[in-house]
């Protein structure tokens, strides 16, 4: 490993050697992640450009705090943000476990691996569960690809105003109305595409899981298939990074 | 452990098999790093409620997150200990097109707005 420091560029590119020093399917797995990051970005990029062409409309963008408020045995009380940051500490903390069970690849501990790997499934299968939760919300308040039952009127306006965190609410007719279309059908995709990668990085994890414990990896002498799982798996938390930030947060 | 086909040696590098030797560098970081994240999550979450959308609350928030995806990046997806070209052939196709599609956003966006309701 030191060798690789220490070798001038010249002699990295001379062939003989990995320039980059990593494996072959490792090297595709990065440039995959990063042409799945332009994927995710010219999603994140249009919902963007389609929120701001908004601005000074008579139908205004929904504010996410009157939509996404629900938490669960919580019915009709205004918790705006909670639920989406317990989904995310429960996918940060499934990105830890994977790490770790990397981690216990390293130092070559199938037992370790193999309790790591289930805790992060079971993380995963919760972020799917709440997913699950957060859209059926979602579609029974009126959320649907081509239209979307959360625009304000001036009563509802009103009642948002007066609306603080953990007081209580109900939504009536009169509340609400048509609003922009794309807010529903936007969120349907990114969300539903960012849940699809959670739900394959999930299949891939028990694959690999399944892999762990009848032994292939004992017998392959290395745990990179591990490693190569969670780079996807990190890179499924990294894009809800930014799917909270932009879709919840602002 | 067939060291012939997962160490490397000079003169006998096969690309489709190559696997170098990796080490453990403790989880120490791994759980400083979750600290953070959750620290920086909480905060988003503090910030939300006690200050009114602004231009400045989501620049704050856009930041966040950028710290956020440094450390994931960096710490759990193991680049920071990554060979110089690979960090480069990952970080700086990134870079330039992400500011790029940015760039789109704002102005298209904006354009947008101004023809359908600023007449």
């Amino acid at each position: 490993m030191s060798n690789s420091t220490t070798v001038s560029n010249e002699t990295i590119w001379a062939g003989g050697r990995s320039p980059f020093n990593v494996s072959y399917g490792k090297l595709m797995m990065w440039i995959f992640l990063l042409s799945d990051a332009f994927t995710f970005s010219s999603l994140l990029v249009g919902y963007g450009a389609i929120r701001f062409s908004y601005a000074g409309s008579s139908t205004p963008w929904p504010d996410p705090a009157n939509v996404f408020n629900h938490f669960p045995f919580a019915h009709g009380l205004h918790l705006p943000l909670l639920f989406v940051s317990l989904m995310t500490f429960i996918l940060i903390f499934s990105s830890v476990t994977m790490v770790l069970a990397v981690e216990a690849g390293h130092r070559k501990s199938n037992a370790e691996v193999s309790k790591y790997m289930i805790l992060t499934i079971i993380g995963g299968a919760a972020f799917l569960g709440c997913q699950a939760w957060e859209w059926s919300q979602f579609i029974h308040e009126g959320g649907r690809l081509d239209s979307n039952m959360f625009g304000l009127t001036e009563a509802g306006l009103k009642k948002a105003e007066s609306l603080s965190f953990g007081s209580h609410y109900e939504w009536l007719a009169a509340d609400r109305g048509p609003g922009p279309v794309p807010f529903a059908s936007l969120f349907f995709i990114v969300t539903g595409f960012h849940g699809f990668h959670v739900l394959s990085g999930v299949v891939l994890n028990i694959i690999v899981w399944l892999n762990v414990i009848g032994g292939t990896y004992i017998r392959r002498g290395h745990y990179e298939m591990v490693e190569k799982v969670g780079l996807y798996w990190h890179f499924v938390d990294l894009v809800w990074v930014f799917v909270f930030t932009f879709y919840y947060l602002i | 452990m067939s060291s012939s086909h997962h160490t490397h040696t000079e003169g006998e590098y096969i690309p489709e098999t190559y696997v170098p030797h990796s080490e453990s560098h403790g989880t120490k970081s791994l759980w400083r790093t979750f600290w953070i994240l959750l620290a920086i999550t909480l905060v988003d979450f503090v910030i939300y409620f006690i200050a009114d959308p602004s231009l400045f609350r989501n620049i704050v928030f856009i930041a966040f997150g950028i710290v956020k995806a440094i450390l994931i990046v960096g710490i759990f997806m193991h680049l920071n200990y990554e060979a110089k070209f690979l960090r480069y052939m990952i970080v700086l196709p990134a870079i330039v097109f992400l500011s790029y599609l940015v760039w789109l956003l704002m102005v298209e966006g904006n354009y947008v707005s101004l023809v359908k309701y600023f007449q």
